[in-house]
């Protein structure tokens, strides 16, 4: 038996992904290629009851093969789960304009690549049968679809991430206060943001959310120029939300703000853990199986 | 410290954009978009200390790295501290000028000035790129070796040379040179007349001259013979330059003729009566003192026995008393043996003669006639009436009213005098030619102080002079160029050694009085011998001459510091590699401040 060869759309680079169909069909291929590869994970996967028999491939885990099917029609087959659909699962998508940004032509900006995996989570929550919700905020609640699994939530979660809205300044504290009285039982809370806040009124926000009953994952979408300052040469740097400016060269500040950064990141992750709630930073030069693997590995930790 | 090619200094202006950049920046830097700038702000703040720090850094560095381009752009040329000295073109020149030949406290000049060039010579190097040139304008070049080999053979030369060709060649040379160092360097003595020409030097010159008066002098500034042709009485009138009374000695051909005692300076006439017959040598002697080059002066005479004058009753009476004049001093002889005519053109017969023109013009055609059985070759034209200035020869400043004009029908003559630029006194072999006749009413020459040497010219150098015969001698300077006439053969040396020449032929390098001689027979003179200005030891001070001849001169009465000084812009190295490396090092240090810092996401 021969494996296929063709690139998983999960792996490959997001902004040529993107390129490549609309955002509900690219949601697909990453969310179709992010299942096929799970099985050369070392997990035995995160559904428990079975779906379905497909054939047998090189590298799947051999408890999962039916030995009698086996023997009687001599031809492998494994067995596949569908995990119980008991969960609620808000997607909370940060649509303010410092999301709009991106550092070079070659990459996604921030608000793309954040609802393409927005759309990729939706997609594959649904697939198990979980409800999703999506609430898009910037300085307030712009979108809100409340948490169902019927098969039309799809379609109406693709529409409301590609909707024009938002790009306004920033108010994460409010917007997530909102957002907490629209969710009112328990479930999964994902909040996709950049994070450019104070993190002490972000962590009182989310501690009611917890406080609530909510599992709590966060994921910190960067620009790469954001994480390493990559960028060059002398320039007056201004935030395009608040117009504060700083005057930089960015060779010499660039070690100085690298070391900031791992700060702040460290501080995120300290509060957020400390708080109960998951959290990975998420790079838009990354291709979308890596924010998936830390959603899901993030789930595994707080099931 | 100096540079190639200063103008690239300009570019050091650029050093002021890093620093502008720095001051202003805030004004004019760029805006960009960065939505994180709140941790760009936090980071500049956690960390302004070092910060500011490497800020400042790298604005030194870009300044420095500008500065230190636009340095080597200039190609600067410093000295270097250390031993020896880079490899140079070095020309050298040596004033062996006759001048230098003065002895000052037992010693020649020129024995100082070649061994403070030997004392350089000796400190060049295998690398070094070296030329003698000499006040001749002689070049030497070579190794430091074969250099001092040169030197030992160089000699003073006969006369001043030329200094200031010498200086000029020597620049030329090391103008043309690959190495960097270019070295110009001179000894010499300094002599005022020297150096009077206006030259500079297009470098730096490291000059040596004796830091010392000249020594006290005594000279014979001119000689000549007067007249140039003796018969065979005659004199020399000399110029002499002496602080006080001085012997002088005046021989023919090393026989002493005449001894007087020169009061001081000022002109001397030395009267003499020789024996011997033809071209010989004459020379005036001082008594020997530091400067023995100019106690000795040559002159060259012409010694034989004078013409008798023949008048015709058509000379006119003043001619007739001028020559009784000159007969009865001894200039002219009583003895017919030699006779030379004077009269109107149409009452001579014979050659040697004297011509004028007829007084009466009716005579016209009959002396046209005798001119053309003379075989001279000019005859009278029309006559004209005017008032002009004789120039030219001993009538200069005559003036004539009345004259034939001349024309030329062809043959070899001299045009001797002028009269409203048309000849007046013409002459050739054996024969003078007047236009007007020697009367006051057709000239005043016959009235002027000037006219009983003026005919005594005529009739014993002219007309009594043998054909083939120069005239007077000739006055060169050693090694110039002479041309004879066209039946010159040969040249007769002092010493008697006969050469044959051609007609353009080279003197030699050596004082005295070389004789022209035409199939066997000496037939004139040519006397070599300084120009009299040389005889002047006058001195510049060494500072003054050095500010004379360069912009940048260094001046130096020491030897040894001048042998050590001549090298000194070898020791300004090229900086051109030294300032590349460290234009490379701060653009690494510029790279280190600036390297980009690798993180990883987590």
């Amino acid at each position: 038996m021969q494996a296929s060869r063709a690139p998983r759309a999960e792996l490959v680079d997001p902004a040529v992904l993107a390129e490549l169909g609309r955002l509900e069909l690219v949601a697909r291929w990453i969310v179709d290629g992010f299942l096929s590869g799970l099985h050369r994970s070392p997990r035995k996967g995160f559904s428990v009851e079975f779906a379905e028999y497909r054939p047998y491939q090189p590298g799947d885990d051999l408890r999962y093969v039916d030995w009698r099917i086996a023997a009687r029609a001599d031809r492998w087959v494994v067995k596949q789960y569908e995990e119980e659909t008991n969960l609620r699962a808000t997607i909370v998508l940060d649509v303010s304009r410092s999301m709009e940004w991106r550092s070079s032509p070659t990459l996604l900006t921030k608000r793309s690549y954040a609802e393409h995996l927005a759309a990729a989570i939706a997609l594959l929550l649904l697939r198990q049968r979980d409800a999703v919700g999506l609430i898009r905020i910037d300085d307030a609640v712009r979108t809100s679809i409340p948490p169902r699994s019927r098969s039309t939530q799809w379609r109406q979660l693709v529409g409301a991430l590609g909707e024009p809205g938002g790009g306004h300044a920033s108010d994460l504290v409010t917007a997530l206060q909102q957002a907490a009285r629209l969710v009112p039982r328990r479930g999964l809370l994902v909040l996709i943001s950049d994070l450019l806040v104070d993190v002490e009124p972000v962590i009182a926000a989310l501690r009611g959310m917890r406080a609530a009953g909510h599992d709590i994952v966060v994921l910190h979408v960067m620009d790469p120029a954001e994480r390493e300052f990559s960028l060059a040469g002398d320039a007056t740097y201004v935030d395009p939300e608040s117009g504060q400016s700083v005057v930089a060269t960015a060779s010499v500040v660039r070690s100085a703000y690298a070391a900031t950064i791992d700060r702040v990141l460290e501080e995120w992750r300290t509060a957020l853990g400390a708080l109960g709630a998951s959290y990975a930073v998420v790079s838009t030069a990354a291709p979308f199986a890596e924010p998936l693997r830390e959603l899901f590995a993030a789930r595994q930790r707080h099931p | 410290m100096n540079f190639l090619a200063p103008l690239y200094l300009l570019a050091g202006l650029a050093a002021a954009v890093p620093l502008l950049l720095h001051l202003w920046r805030r004004r004019t830097l760029a805006r960009r978009d960065f939505p994180a700038t709140r941790y760009l702000e936090r980071a500049e703040r956690e960390h302004s200390r070092s910060l500011r720090v490497s800020n400042l850094l790298l604005m030194v560095l870009r300044v420095l790295l500008v500065l230190a381009i636009a340095a080597a752009a200039a190609r600067p040329i410093a000295g270097v501290a250390g031993v020896g000295h880079a490899p140079v073109a070095l020309a050298i020149v040596l004033d062996n000028s006759l001048s230098t030949t003065a002895v000052r406290d037992g010693i020649a000049e020129f024995m100082r000035l070649r061994d403070a060039v030997r004392g350089a010579l000796a400190q060049a190097t295998s690398a070094d790129r070296l030329w003698l040139v000499t006040a001749d304008g002689r070049v030497r070049a070579g190794s430091a070796s074969q250099l001092l080999d040169e030197l030992a053979a160089t000699q003073p030369l006969a006369d001043g040379g030329d200094l200031s060709r010498a200086l000029v060649i020597a620049d030329g040379l090391v103008a043309g040179a690959e190495l960097p160092a270019r070295l110009l360097a001179i000894a010499t003595d300094a002599q005022r007349s020297a150096w009077s020409a206006a030259i500079r030097t297009s470098r730096p010159l490291q000059l040596f001259a004796p830091d010392a008066p000249a020594p006290p002098n005594r000279s014979i500034v001119a000689l000549a013979a007067s007249p140039a042709r003796w018969s065979p009485a005659g004199a020399v009138d000399a110029g002499i330059r002496s602080p006080d009374s001085v012997p002088v000695r005046l021989s023919i051909d090393d026989r002493t003729i005449a001894r007087t005692i020169a009061p001081g300076s000022g002109p001397l006439t030395l009267r003499a009566m020789a024996t011997e017959r033809g071209w010989h040598a004459l020379r005036l002697d001082l008594p020997p003192d530091a400067y023995v080059a100019d106690d000795q002066r040559y002159a060259a005479v012409w010694i034989g026995d004078a013409p008798a004058g023949i008048t015709r009753p058509s000379a006119g009476p003043f001619v007739e008393a001028a020559i009784a004049t000159l007969t009865s001093a001894g200039t002219l002889a009583r003895d017919p043996r030699t006779p030379v005519t004077v009269g109107a053109a149409q009452d001579v017969d014979a050659l040697p003669a004297l011509l004028t023109a007829p007084v009466n013009p009716l005579d016209i055609g009959a002396a046209n006639r005798t001119l053309v059985r003379l075989g001279i070759p000019w005859r009278f034209g029309a006559a004209v009436s005017g008032r002009w200035t004789v120039r030219g020869g001993l009538a200069d400043g005559a003036l004539v009213q009345q004259r034939y004009e001349l024309q030329r029908t062809g043959g070899r003559s001299d045009t001797v005098s002028t009269a409203g630029d048309a000849p007046w006194i013409v002459a050739g072999e054996r024969w003078v030619l007047v236009a007007s006749p020697l009367d006051p009413a057709a000239t005043n020459l016959p009235v002027r102080a000037q006219f009983l040497p003026w005919l005594a010219d005529a009739l014993i150098a002219r007309a009594a002079a043998a054909p083939g015969d120069l005239r007077a001698p000739l006055a060169r300077s050693p090694r110039s160029l002479l041309h004879l006439p066209d039946a010159a053969d040969s040249l007769e040396a002092p010493d008697g050694i006969v050469t044959p020449v051609t007609a353009g032929t080279r003197l030699p390098g050596a004082r005295g009085v070389w004789f022209v001689r035409t199939r066997g027979r000496r037939t004139g003179a040519v006397v070599v011998q300084a120009d009299s200005a040389e005889n002047s030891l006058d001195r510049f001070t060494a500072a003054t001459l050095a500010a004379r001849l360069s912009s940048h001169g260094n001046a130096t009465g020491n030897a040894s510091r001048w042998a050590a000084s001549v090298y000194a812009g070898g020791r300004a190295r090229p900086l051109l590699l030294p300032l590349l490396v460290i234009a490379s090092l701060l653009l690494l240090a510029e790279m280190f401040v600036v390297r980009p810092t690798r993180t990883t996401v987590p």
